[in-house]
């Protein structure tokens, strides 16, 4: 139930939301995987939403060089851990909101435990590799995957639902080189606040999804498309396991 | 299907660019192509009028970038017939390459 004090702090949400979409927020949890650009811009907007808990995991520390976007973290944050920074600043928002700081790197080793109790990832990476490990984990937990990704004035996400739509490697099937990418405030301001979007409607089961969908975000042209993507049975991924749930099913 | 002026077959198909494609070509060009082009044709006569576009979408030894994304209709040629899958009449090819960082 919420609290008449948390119905006053979300009255301009309920009208959307209702009062029961905002208590299955406040009683969702989400793994926000990165700190950066994306995952500063994610964390604090999951918090302002209502998310009952965010999770953060980022294995960086601060650096003078974070601070033309990463919108949590001031000057004095120099070389402290991402993820408690980012933990510490988003604390108090809402009374319950439960947080969590995870410094480590993200691994095929850790990621189940890391995101145990989970019910969303969301993408806030800066390459592919971790990208597929989490994406595979969403996939073993049954829980969506909101991918998201920016280059200088572009940027793109995808809301991926293990079993239903198009997998990450559909999408990306060949990742570009790890290479430090352009990265600009508003870009993963944008980027970031769809992804969260997202996540609401996934959890609310509202409006439509950008599942089989690639949301492609031009900001030099101030112009956004979204391109189908088809599940393929090809992809040596999802395709494959698709046909092995099908069998085992069968 | 229509015949051009020597009666070969030809058909149109829309390709779409996206991101720093952009720079080198319209985000949204029809193009005529005789029937049986492929993929790797179309990217030929592409880079042919939009020379900057060859870097973009190729290496020096001019094989195609693997992480350039070029759907046909939403499927990626990377699991159909990479660039020697045939195009088709109305067909809507979209090139873009994935952004990486967050």
């Amino acid at each position: 139930m919420l609290t008449p004090e948390e119905k006053e702090q979300f009255i301009r949400q309920t009208p959307i939301l209702g009062e029961d979409g905002q208590e299955k927020l406040k009683n969702a949890a989400v793994l926000v995987a990165g700190a950066g650009g994306l995952g500063t811009s994610i964390a604090l907007h999951c918090a302002f939403a209502g998310f009952g808990t965010v999770r953060i995991a980022d294995c960086d520390r601060i650096e003078r060089s974070n601070l033309n976007r990463q919108t949590l973290y001031r000057l004095p944050d120099i070389g402290r851990m991402k993820a408690d920074m980012a933990v510490e600043r988003i604390q108090g928002v809402t009374p319950y909101l439960c947080t969590e700081a995870v410094n480590t790197v993200i691994t095929v080793d850790n990621v189940l435990q890391m995101t145990a109790g989970m019910d969303i990832i969301i993408d806030a990476m800066d390459n592919y590799d971790t990208r597929y490990i989490l994406a595979d984990a969403a996939e073993e937990r049954g829980i969506p995957f909101i991918h998201g990704a920016i280059d200088g004035f572009y940027g793109q996400v995808s809301t991926i639902v293990p079993g239903r739509s198009a997998c990450l490697r559909c999408i990306v099937p060949h990742p570009p080189p790890r290479t430090k990418v352009p990265a600009l405030s508003p870009t993963t301001g944008i980027i970031g606040s769809i992804q969260v979007t997202e996540a609401i409607k996934c959890i609310l089961g509202m409006g439509t999804l950008l599942t089989d969908k690639l949301l492609l975000w031009d900001g030099l042209h101030c112009e956004m498309d979204t391109i189908e993507i088809t599940p393929l049975k090809e992809c040596p991924h999802c395709g494959e396991c698709r046909k092995t749930k099908t069998e085992q099913k069968l | 299907m229509q015949e051009d002026e020597n009666g070969a077959e030809i058909m149109k198909v829309t390709v779409k660019t996206f991101a720093t494609l952009r720079q080198f070509i319209d985000k949204e060009s029809q193009v005529t192509i005789d029937t049986g082009t492929t993929v790797g044709e179309l990217l030929n006569m592409l880079t042919a009028t939009h020379p900057g576009l060859k870097n973009e979408l190729f290496d020096e030894t001019g094989e195609l970038h693997k992480y350039v994304n070029i759907l046909k209709n939403g499927r990626n040629i990377h699991f159909l017939d990479k660039l020697r899958t045939v195009l088709e009449e109305n067909d809507l090819i979209a090139i873009f390459p994935p952004s990486g960082g967050g």
